[in-house]
């Protein structure tokens, strides 16, 4: 039987181990991709998982099950994790601030930000390798949008949970995201 | 191995990447690092530990004149000191003393002194006290090393 993930979280908090590790193997592959995805570097994914399932651990993380879905929730943390790095880094210069919900015609816009690895290849296939990396040279703010919304199939609703955002911003990002990604993926399709 | 498929729109190429992506995994060494951070912060407090976290007493005397001969006696009981390090040692010899910290701790304290304690029976247990259901509730005289910050370092129970 394969238990919710608030039962699983209350036994993780009573020193259960096959808990944790439940709830870790359960969420680590999504929460993976998303980073390696959003972060264009397998290291920062991998030190971005590990950091938010050990703020789970510690109970630095306060998750409220009445406000939406535990995958969301780390989902969220992630997001926030690898744009502080970002932040550090001067990786994103052109995004508006982490809660803006601003629309889409500051200056910062059209500005592409490159991820920090885009250009190490992660796929074996080709084609898809250039999908990931013309996803990569979006701007964050985008790449969230096409991420959550295209590959996880998440509602307006959840994104804008997840970025902390309007639903309209999701709306008009996720809008100018996709046509900044089939402009970018043009030179590739027209080979087809 | 690598594929030469084109896609023909946008749909088709995000298909594509999230057809690829599902065989990415966090590396296995964040899981077997989480376990052990998972294992560290719920480790059982050793015997040692139990017990000194229920110990108070009253000072009897400065203990620095009974250091040399108590670390002596230690050697006897030191729980750590054999390959058998979390089993609890014997108490046939209920004068000698039961380290509750390393020997090498308790011969760096400058100050310790020497203190007297009632200390539960129950939580004796772990050292090889007999407890029964008519004693379980009973206290134990002892006898105390303690560290000038207030840290247990050693135990005898001269009444048992």
């Amino acid at each position: 039987m394969t238990l919710p993930d608030h039962d699983l979280l209350r036994a993780l908090r009573a020193g259960d181990a096959t808990a944790f590790q439940a709830l870790y193997r359960r969420h680590q592959g999504p929460l993976f991709r998303y980073a390696v995805l959003r972060s264009g570097s397998r290291e920062t994914a991998a030190d971005t998982v590990q950091e938010v399932f050990i703020g789970l651990l510690n109970g630095s993380l306060k998750f409220d099950p009445l406000r939406g879905e535990l995958r969301h929730f780390l989902f969220g943390v992630a997001r926030k994790l690898i744009l502080k790095q970002e932040l550090a880094r001067g990786l994103a210069p052109h995004s508006p601030p982490d809660d803006a919900n601003a629309d889409d015609d500051g200056e910062w816009q059209e500005a592409p930000c490159m991820a920090h690895e885009p250009l190490v290849r992660m796929l074996d296939n080709e084609a898809a390798e250039q999908v990931r990396q013309a996803l990569a040279g979006l701007p964050p703010h985008y790449r969230d949008m096409v991420i959550l919304y295209e590959m996880y199939d998440l509602s307006y609703g959840e994104i804008a949970a997840i970025c902390q955002i309007e639903l309209g911003t999701v709306r008009s990002r996720l809008s100018r995201a996709r046509a900044a990604l089939v402009a970018r993926l043009q030179p590739m399709m027209r080979v087809a | 191995m690598t594929s030469k498929k084109i896609p023909s729109s946008c749909d088709d190429a995000l298909a594509m990447l999230r057809g690829e992506m599902t065989s990415l995994d966090t590396p296995p060494e964040v899981e077997r690092a989480l376990m052990a951070a998972f294992a560290r912060q719920h480790a059982v407090p050793s015997w040692r530990s139990r017990l000194a976290g229920v110990l108070t007493w009253r000072v009897l005397a400065p203990g620095g004149g009974v250091m040399a001969a108590l670390l002596a006696a230690l050697v006897v009981l030191q729980p750590g000191a054999g390959p058998d390090a979390g089993a609890p040692p014997a108490m046939a010899a209920t004068d000698a003393f039961i380290a509750l910290q390393p020997v090498e701790r308790i011969a760096q304290e400058r100050a310790p002194r020497m203190v007297e304690t009632e200390v539960p029976r129950i939580a004796l247990a772990a050292l090889g006290v007999a407890v029964t259901p008519q004693n379980a509730d009973q206290t134990v005289r002892a006898e105390m090393l303690v560290a000038a910050d207030g840290q247990p370092l050693a135990l005898r129970l001269p009444t048992l």
